[in-house]
């Protein structure tokens, strides 16, 4: 990673290659004067913050971004062909696959017309070393339960509309996001899947049979589910208390004294649906309001990209079809 | 303005509930506080330093865990989201350098929830920490605001308000820095909302920061005679 960090980098202070500049403060006239050198990727497994804080001082990040640029996203829709709506999300390394699953539930009592959406993150063990088998994770449900909060708080899909018979049937949808591969930046990838799988979910015709009290749907999903507005997620993290950095890496996150996530409206960046920010350095409030400023720009990037999925994805027959 | 009148008689949008707390309520725990905020109360116990599990133990620092407890029912991953954000707050301000190898645990029991349970329990533990005599580097504070359907701003809502609320938000302040430790906000807001609901929590939590002045010195006061004043 390094050795490639360091030659993408647009090296303002030799920042690689010259050995004494990446060495520590305190090691560093003992280093040159011993002839001790130190290649950049012991260097960053050695100090790894430190590592991170010469890239910034120098207003570039280890993998040869800008501070404030993003990792473009890249959406796919529909690699889930037996799913009623998937996509395929990644941002950088970071990839994730989101399925909905549509199945028939009765609805509670006091909202007999009120279907659900169900999101849920996984975090495996396969995505990174920082995750164990057993119970998800405290991330992994404290991220779901997040999502299920915006979801809900900004209605964004009218639960009527999954009603199927008030009172006996309604849909629920189940809305698994996996993740393959964590590059950092879980979040945004996540929520990017879970809008993008929404928006292609398709419902099967269904119908309530009072004899029977049952329900049968039919075999193709073709009704769309009508989503109201979409939601695109924007992370910051701030390093030192002071730096603002754009999509944090995996790398980079272990070392952020503390993000900031920002879901804004795809059409009108003036209207956010959640921010949140758990804990660490205090942030001020103009950094706040520059921090969403550069997440309004970042909103139109995600859109065009989502809309560069869609056509691809009507381009592609058997996909439209589903 | 006086003509609004809220759900639980307050005169104003921007008053708050009266809020108080009482500590040193348990015998075991090494510090313990209940704070009550309107009919939201949360009781909250603090252990340690104390022996840590091997898998959670840190070499230069204390780990800190938070168990957060609903009024009633089984823990859900919305008991999850409280006790991340309140242990990311407080970790940035307890010096946990001063403890390595040890643990802090806090414990937080709902014994009613009237609305703004995370910052009502946030502050318990806050006071909690300082009643167990757990270094800090500053005294975190939270308070909840949300705008309902009409646009209108009201400060420190019950449950029946935020059921009509188009937007919550909960911020945490500090005594020592000039910024937001923590925010949760949900629902939908523009940007103009957004900020005037951080500045009505910024000056709002001052009088939160008030009552922590005054419960602490109360605290000095008993321990250490009055002369401990001067």
């Amino acid at each position: 990673m390094a050795p490639a960090a360091a030659a993408a980098a647009p090296t303002p202070a030799g920042n690689g290659t010259s050995v004494s500049a990446m060495a520590v403060d305190g090691d560093v006239a003992a280093a040159a004067s011993q002839g001790f050198s130190l290649d950049p990727d012991t260097f960053q497994k050695i100090h790894p913050a430190e590592f991170h804080r010469r890239f910034l001082s120098q207003g570039v990040r280890a993998d040869g971004r800008p501070l404030q640029k993003f990792r473009k996203a890249k959406i796919s829709l529909g690699p889930v062909s037996t799913a009623n709506g998937s996509a395929m999300v990644r941002l950088g390394d970071t990839t994730i696959i989101c399925g909905v699953k549509a199945e028939v539930a009765e609805p509670k009592p006091a909202a007999p017309r009120s279907g659900f959406i169900v999101p849920n993150l996984d975090l495996p063990p396969l995505c990174s070393p920082n995750y164990r088998p057993g119970p998800p994770s405290e991330l992994a449900q404290t991220v779901s339960e997040y999502m299920d909060q915006v979801i809900k708080s900004c209605d964004l899909v009218n639960p009527e509309t999954l009603c199927i018979e008030p009172g006996h049937a309604v849909w629920v949808l189940y809305v698994d996001i996996v993740c393959l591969n964590h590059g950092g930046n879980v979040v945004d990838a996540a929520m990017i899947a879970l809008a993008a799988a929404l928006k292609h979910t398709r419902l099967p015709q269904a119908t309530y049979y009072e004899t029977e009290s049952t329900v049968r749907v039919t075999d193709t999903f073709t009704i769309p589910l009508s989503v109201k507005r979409t939601l695109v997620p924007v992370t910051f993290g701030v390093f030192d208390a002071a730096v603002v950095i754009a999509d944090p890496t995996a790398e980079e996150e272990a070392h952020l004294s503390t993000t900031l996530t920002y879901v804004l409206d795809a059409e009108n960046g003036e209207a956010a649906y959640g921010v949140l920010k758990s804990g660490g350095s205090a942030v001020p409030r103009d950094m706040l309001v520059a921090c969403w400023d550069d997440a309004r720009k970042r909103a139109v990037d995600v859109v065009a990209a989502l809309a560069e999925a869609e056509q691809a994805g009507n381009r592609r027959p058997d996909v439209a079809a589903v | 303005m006086s003509a609004r009148i809220r759900s639980d008689q307050r005169k104003l949008p921007s008053e708050m509930r009266p809020f108080y707390c009482s500590s040193a309520l348990l015998s075991r725990s090494d510090g313990s506080v209940r704070f009550k905020s309107g009919d939201s109360s949360v009781l909250c116990s603090v252990f340690g330093p104390m022996e840590v599990k091997i898998r959670d133990e840190k070499l230069d620092k204390a780990t800190v865990e938070v168990v957060f407890k609903a009024a009633a029912g089984n823990s859900t991953t919305k008991e999850r989201l409280y006790e991340r954000v309140i242990r990311e707050t407080l970790e940035a301000s307890i010096l946990t350098a001063l403890h390595p190898r040890s643990a802090i645990r806090i414990t937080l029991q709902v014994l009613t929830d009237d609305g703004g349970i995370l910052s009502t329990a946030l502050n318990a533990a806050t006071l909690a920490l300082v009643d167990a005599g757990i270094a800090l580097r500053s005294l975190p504070a939270g308070v909840t605001c949300m705008i309902d359907q009409e646009g209108v701003l009201l400060l420190d809502p019950t449950i029946l308000e935020l059921e009509a609320a188009r937007s919550t938000h909960m911020f945490v302040f500090d005594n020592i820095s000039d910024g937001a430790l923590s925010n949760i906000s949900t629902g939908s807001f523009s940007m103009d909302e957004y900020t005037s609901c951080y500045d009505t929590c910024f000056s709002a939590v001052a009088a939160v920061q008030q009552l922590f002045r005054s419960s602490v010195e109360g605290k000095v006061r008993r321990e250490h005679g009055p002369e401990a004043d001067a």
